[in-house]
């Protein structure tokens, strides 16, 4: 049984100027122990694809349908809301982007992740607490107790985005989500904090699923990557033979454009235009209007996410 | 903090004078005299003598000095609408119905309104929301004797399950009380109603439902919580707004408050009288504001810990 | 050669609440100490740095958006570090900026075409007729259609607006322009061509450009030279490829470190100093030494 199982999703969310429709369907999946990333720009479809697995979105207005959403065998659209607040922390669980405003201000810290112990394992608060200490040095952080009793005014980004992962980690989740963690980190704490995911994820045998729009991120984190854009999937692979050899046009522009990647002052590659609309995305392939090889078909038709060698598939007409 | 206190208090002080000063110019300034007029125009001398009596031929400056000597040793003169008893005797008697009312008003309106507020909430853009905002908007809307008239038309005179009159016997309140409460209501089910649904915008609560918690326990514990802390100012100026009388729900209901007091000192030119009801109300003011400005950063972690620890 | 833009030696030193809660106090911060940089007639210097490291700071000091504390800011070999504001207004035309979030840049309620015509506006440049059909030129130079002038910004992309930032930015021909952060908004497809943007105004206009960044990669296909900046102060300054070749200072090389490496062979096991390391590792503010041609690095004093 595959750990996370999404074929087929798609979201929609009805608004005064149209529908915008931010995932078209996307297919993937991760097995036990696995790591996968999902790596695309904004208006890609990223988050919203991980946030409707999760069931995270207001529905109404959001509209979502698959032909599969299963998160460690449980049917996530079919489950109830109490269903869902159990697996939600417990079966699978997230990781923010902002840490600085993940948190609710009133409370402390070590409250918050007490909350989370004691809601799925009951209990308690003076155990959970303790726990919830352990799990401060888990991470890395130097002086716990004093953590456990801050606010999380009082603390720094790379501070709050550790007390997240412990409290996302605090019930022993099957399945780690992380939406772009990093972001909004400085450059080096960034690299310390994907150190430390990377390694709570092996350690604790989880699936691991990284939300971001930076491949080198994805490079030194996962062991596949999906590449999404215009809200479907352009490609997908494991992560050395994508940056190796990469198939999609998008994905061999992607990695073209990315300043630094050679010493001295140079013009880059350029990818012209800009990303597509969700509330007007263009008939055909997604990438079609940027693209330099796209023709009559793919601005007309969008191509099937295929098999173009194993273990690794695409969707564009050139590459079938 | 110390410093804040301070310097606020000494504020206070400095606005209590400034407004006695343009109060008592502005009363002055009204033409006509306390004993001018009335049905019995009364002898030229008799009414010198009484001004003499009560220092009203001095000149402006020394009637204010004089008075607000008076005030510093908490002495406010004597009524002259009332001339048996003092002004802090007047303000003692009349106060009570107002209080008793008033204040009830608001603190069984308030916490009726933040359950409307949660309700609308709750169930953004539905039926409930609708009508809850509607009776809000109406409550704040409609002028609070209109809706005492017509409490006592449907109440008293229609259904016939309460008197007309408000008081000296508690099963007499219950009408005013619900004119009192109009007011608090609507406003703490806009505020309410508005504060939630901003709480429950931020991305924290999308973290809370992902941690897996029960809805029930995101909204009491954490969305409430947070929505409540702008609520907390408001409440003990509204409190002293109402508690101190209304002029329409006290003439409707007949009670005998301080509310009428505040405009018939001022028809009557009873300068002791409105002196002293104005300075009270700026001064509790002030403090309500104070206080509630001291509230405010108590429960605010951010201000009550400020510094970063890591 | 007289630099386009130099700074001497500049500090700023903030009071702030220090200790917290209902009772504080004050104390100084000193957010950026003996600061000297200069930008070259027709070239790029990088300024790069994480959050707190002051590079924003030193950036509004050059614009004189805040005043320094001590030291000196020469516009084109003068000093206006102590004018008022009247006597200021002909530098304003001289040194221009880009900032990082292009929405909020630009005024909502204007058209691009008023916007990108507002400096002339401002310094009395031409007539009206002049001044739109000057925005609607450079709209067309920094890649936008003529005919987007009647438009409002929100009906753009991010990349669209920086490039609305940048005509008006260029409209006046400063000499000096200061960009703080202009891609790190942007998606990465979109950067490549903002940064090919500024690289060829540069050279049309012989341009100056002061870039502030905490993005190194970027840094690196743009800029001649770079300054390193942590806990405000400059700690490395030297031609680019030199701090990419041979970095010397402990905190350049944590920089250095942290950036992701796609290439999977050329990843190798790093070990990321936390902030307490680093500290120690770099010592107190110390005093810059010549450690090689062009190459400044801070040493313990």
């Amino acid at each position: 049984m595959r750990l996370v199982e999404i074929a087929d999703l798609v979201v929609s969310f009805p608004q005064d100027e149209g529908v915008v429709q931010a995932v078209r369907g996307v297919s993937f999946h991760v097995d036990a122990g696995e790591s996968l990333g999902i790596v695309g720009e904004s208006g890609s479809g990223k988050s919203v694809t991980c946030m409707a697995a999760l069931r995270l979105l207001r529905e109404p207005p959001a509209r979502i349908s698959a032909t599969a959403l299963t998160l460690a065998g449980v049917a996530m659209l079919r489950a109830s809301r109490r269903d869902l607040a159990a697996i939600r922390g417990k079966v699978a669980a997230m990781v923010f982007q902002d840490p600085m405003t993940a948190f609710d201000p009133v409370f402390t810290i070590g409250h918050q992740i007490a909350e989370t112990i004691i809601a799925h394992q009951g209990g308690a608060k003076a155990a959970a607490m303790a726990q919830a200490e352990t799990l401060l040095t888990r991470v890395e952080i130097k002086n716990p107790a004093a953590i456990l009793r801050a606010y999380p005014h009082q603390l720094s980004g790379g501070m709050l985005q550790r007390a997240m992962i412990a409290m996302a980690l605090s019930c022993r989740p099957q399945i780690l989500i992380a939406d772009e963690p990093t972001t909004a980190l400085d450059v080096t704490v960034q690299a310390q904090i994907l150190q430390l995911i990377k390694a709570l994820q092996a350690e604790l045998g989880m699936g691991l699923i990284m939300i971001t729009h930076d491949l080198g991120v994805i490079a030194e984190t996962v062991d596949r990557v999906v590449v999404m854009y215009g809200g479907k999937v352009m490609e997908q692979g494991p992560v050395a033979a994508i940056f190796d050899a990469p198939r999609h046009p998008y994905t061999v522009a992607l990695l073209g454009s990315m300043p630094g990647a050679e010493p001295g002052r140079r013009r880059l590659v350029e990818i012209p235009g800009a990303s597509p609309n969700p509330a007007q995305p263009p008939p055909g392939c997604p990438f079609h209007p940027r693209c330099p090889q796209a023709d009559a078909r793919c601005a007309a038709e969008m191509p099937p996410f295929r098999a173009i060698a194993p273990g690794r598939d695409a969707a564009c007409w050139r590459l079938q | 903090m110390t410093g804040f206190i301070l310097r606020r208090l000494l504020s206070i002080t400095v606005t209590f004078f400034i407004v006695s000063l343009l109060i008592f110019l502005a009363m002055h300034s009204i033409p006509g005299g306390p004993f001018d007029g009335g049905d019995m125009p009364m002898p030229e001398a008799v009414r010198a003598t009484l001004m003499e009596r009560y220092g009203l031929d001095q000149p402006l400056y020394v009637q204010y000095a004089k008075y607000m000597w008076g005030v510093l040793h908490l002495d406010f003169g004597i009524p002259f609408q009332s001339p048996g008893e003092t002004v802090l005797e007047l303000i003692g008697r009349a106060w009570v119905p107002s209080l008793v009312l008033g204040g009830l008003g608001v603190l069984i309106g308030a916490p009726l309104g933040i359950l409307l507020g949660m309700a609308a909430a709750l169930n953004r853009n539905s039926w409930i929301d609708y009508l809850a905002s509607a009776f809000a908007t109406l409550g704040l809307t409609i002028p609070v004797f209109v809706t005492s008239m017509g409490l006592i038309l449907i109440f008293a005179v229609w259904l016939n399950w309460f008197p007309a009159s408000g008081w000296p016997e508690p099963e007499k309140w219950v009408l005013p009380i619900a004119a009192y409460a109009t007011i608090p209501l609507a406003t703490y089910a806009r505020y309410t109603r508005s504060a939630m649904l901003d709480t429950l915008n931020r991305p924290f609560v999308t973290v809370l439902r992902a941690k897996g918690l029960s809805e029930r326990r995101i909204i009491f514990q954490h969305v409430l919580r947070n929505a409540a802390l702008p609520m907390v100012t408001v409440f003990l100026p509204m409190f002293i707004g109402t508690a101190t009388g209304s002029i329409f729900v006290e003439a409707m209901f007949r009670v005998p408050g301080m509310g009428a007091y505040f405009v018939s000192s001022i028809r009557t030119r009873d300068y002791p009288l409105e002196m002293a009801l104005m300075l009270m109300l700026t001064v509790m003011f002030c403090l309500a504001y104070l206080i509630s400005d001291i509230l405010y950063a108590w429960l605010n972690p951010r201000i009550r810990f400020g510094g970063r620890k890591g | 050669m007289t630099a386009a833009l130099e700074l001497r030696a500049i500090s700023k030193v903030y009071q702030l609440r220090s200790g917290g809660g209902l009772f504080a106090r004050y104390a100084d911060h000193v957010a950026v100490r003996d600061v000297s940089l200069a930008v070259p007639r027709n070239g790029i210097v990088g300024l790069v740095g994480e959050s707190g490291s002051g590079k924003t700071t030193v950036g509004m000091m050059a614009l004189r958006l805040t005043e320094p504390t001590s030291g000196q800011i020469l516009i084109g070999g003068d000093d206006v570090t102590r004018l008022g504001p009247a006597a200021l207004k002909p530098y304003r035309r001289r040194v221009q900026v880009v900032f990082q979030d292009s929405y909020s840049a630009l005024d909502p309620m204007f058209t691009l075409a008023q916007i990108v015509a507002e400096p002339l506006h401002v310094h009395g440049v031409g007539t009206a007729t002049d001044q739109t059909g000057q925005a609607l030129d450079w709209l067309e130079r920094v890649g936008l259609h003529r005919s987007y002038g009647q438009r409002y910004p929100h009906e753009l992309s991010g990349g669209q607006r920086q490039r609305v930032a940048i005509a008006r930015a260029l409209i006046l021909r400063p000499d000096v322009l200061v960009a703080d952060e202009p891609t790190s908004a942007l998606d990465v497809s979109v950067k490549a061509q903002i940064i090919n943007l500024l690289q060829d105004l540069q050279a049309e206009m012989g341009l100056s450009i002061l870039f502030i960044s905490h993005d190194l990669s970027v840094v690196r296909s743009l800029t001649d030279t770079v300054a390193v900046m942590w806990a405000g102060r400059v700690v490395e300054q030297a031609p680019t490829e030199a701090i990419f070749a041979g970095a010397r200072h402990p905190y350049t090389r944590a920089l250095l470190d942290a950036i992701p490496v796609t290439n999977p062979a050329l990843r190798h096991q790093r070990r990321f100093q936390t902030r307490e390391e680093l500290e120690q590792a770099a010592g107190g503010p110390g005093r810059l030494r010549e450690l090689a041609p062009g190459h400044l690095v801070e040493v313990p004093a």
